[in-house]
């Protein structure tokens, strides 16, 4: 039986989003809409869906304002998923704790956060609604959610703030992400396709 | 800022203990919730509601035969339709072997005004899940095709495929009742569980919920008020026969297109669905002492209650 306290239940969400938004940028292109977007390592290595980060160069806005031109450095359709390196020089980031999709259970609440119709920071609560997977491993998490246009490659974060999921669509009404397993893997290609000195042109 | 850092997770906290409690809650009452193929693309979803007897929203059982069912143990068993009432929107199949265990059904405790509550469904392999709450709860209601339904549970839900048919689950994993989006225009509404068991009960024994009927439409209409004074009535409305069955019930009983019905068994009637409350199954065959109008006159007729006939399948809407 759930006796969880409403207060409570309020601080710590409070507390999950002002965490949480610090690792979450707001990225814009030229032409398109505002995107958002993950802080993956303190280098200055953002995490976006491929949808957002369209052109070659992309504007980062940090959580506090603070702007910084990006380069997209690798963008897989795909998958929709998109790199942008930014050069932070001392400024200190701070890099989204990630989570573990494949632990996430039918009913388990989650967080949006992102920059839906371009409002700034927005925070929606929800739960999983299903994770479908393929050869057993999470291939998409749909949320029981309300998202919208500027979510796009923002974190979906589990009840203690790691992210386990890129949100990138809505489907039937229902919030889509891609797990942060598949942004590992894709991430590994990337590494190994830079290795191997191969270069889409 | 000092350095680098990493957003840091909290750990035992509120939010994650509630996370826990709701997957636990879809753990234990999604072991009951099974996936219905009995319509083309989207499966529907169904309760294993007692051994053997699984509970599915009626408008989403499209065909009556070679309908199969996916448990929650991964096994596929043949279900054969025990029964569909389609005034309640609920029908019921029946499976053998279901080595899933049956819902735990909660007591209409639980279904207050407010309650955290979480809609479960299968609409394939993976159970699914939303979270909403009890937005209305009000008395006993009839639906637009007549049936009677305990309370009126309304939610706050957002209504996804495979919403039909699945149950309403508190927090522990209590049934509270059926979900379903085709009573009410879509919205998203629960039958609670005393009507589900009310209905499988008639179901299972004789594979139809009984309706009495007369076999005449109705439309209230207001009456001049000399009339009724003149005839001193009850009422300053009455139900005018709008339509009559050929050998219905009404029709046999020599009731004409454009008598008004002023009460039934001295019951006043100013509007159909209280024509509709005096026809349980209970008083198919009884005979109803009923004044009419016609041409001016105050008139009695006798009409002996039918049962209303299996009506083709209702209007197919909702998820």
């Amino acid at each position: 039986m759930i006796d969880t306290p409403v207060e409570p239940l309020g601080e710590a969400l409070a507390e999950l989003a002002s965490t949480l938004r610090r690792s979450v940028v707001e990225v814009r292109t030229r032409g398109a809409g505002a995107g958002s977007g993950i802080i993956w390592s303190a280098n200055g290595l953002i995490v976006t869906n491929a949808h957002v980060a369209r052109t070659e160069h992309a504007t980062v806005v940090l959580w506090d304002g603070r702007t910084f031109d990006g380069v997209v450095t690798a963008h897989d359709s795909r998958r929709d998923l998109a790199t942008i390196a930014i050069d932070p020089g001392s400024t200190a980031l701070t890099t989204a704790a990630i989570g573990h999709p494949t632990d996430l259970r039918t009913g388990d609440l989650v967080v949006a956060l992102g920059h839906p119709w371009g409002i700034t920071g927005a925070i929606a609560l929800g739960i999983v609604h299903v994770v479908e997977t393929r050869r057993g491993a999470p291939r998409w998490i749909r949320a029981d959610i309300r998202l919208a246009p500027g979510n796009s490659g923002g974190p979906l974060a589990d009840a203690r703030g790691r992210v386990v999921g890129v949100n990138t669509l809505i489907a039937g009404g229902l919030g889509v992400a891609v797990p942060t397993t598949t942004v590992s893997r894709f991430l590994d290609d990337e590494a190994r396709r830079a290795r191997s000195g191969y270069r889409a042109a | 800022m000092a350095g680098p850092s990493t957003t840091t997770p909290s750990t035992g906290g509120v939010l994650e203990s509630l996370s826990n409690d709701l997957a636990g809650a879809v753990d234990r009452a999604g072991q009951s919730v099974v996936a219905i193929h009995a319509r083309r693309r989207i499966p529907a979803s169904g309760i294993h509601w007692r051994p053997g007897i699984i509970v599915a929203a009626h408008h989403t059982i499209q065909r009556e035969e070679d309908i199969t069912v996916s448990l929650a143990d991964g096994t596929t068993a043949a279900a054969t339709l025990a029964g569909r009432d389609p005034t309640t929107d609920l029908a019921v199949l029946k499976v053998d072997d279901a080595k899933v265990p049956v819902a735990s059904l909660g007591d209409g405790a639980g279904i207050r005004v407010g309650a955290l509550v979480l809609a479960l469904g299968r609409p394939g392999s993976a159970v699914t899940a939303s979270l909403g709450v009890i937005s209305t709860v009000g008395g006993e209601w009839r639906t637009w095709h007549g049936g009677s339904i305990d309370r009126f549970v309304r939610l706050d839900i957002s209504i996804y495929d495979g919403f039909s048919g699945g149950p309403l689950v508190d927090a522990a994993g209590r049934v509270l009742g059926v979900n379903t989006s085709g009573l009410s225009r879509g919205a998203a509404l629960a039958i609670p569980v005393s009507t589900v068991n009310r209905v499988v009960d008639q179901l299972v024994k004789s594979g139809r919920v009984a309706r009495g009927y007369l076999g005449l439409g109705m439309q209230t209409v207001r009456l001049p008020a000399p009339l009724v004074e003149r005839l001193s009535l009850p009422n300053d409305v009455g139900l005018m026969v709008v339509s009559a069955e050929p050998g219905g019930p009404g029709d046999t009983a020599g009731i004409l297109i454009g008598d008004v019905l002023i009460a039934l068994a001295d019951r006043p009637v100013a509007d159909p669905t209280e024509v509709l409350s005096l026809l349980g199954g209970d008083q198919i065959g009884k005979t109803l002492a009923t004044r009419i109008i016609r041409a001016g006159e105050s008139k009695t007729v006798s009409i002996t209650i039918g049962e209303r006939p299996r009506e083709p399948r209702a209007a197919r809407r909702g998820r």
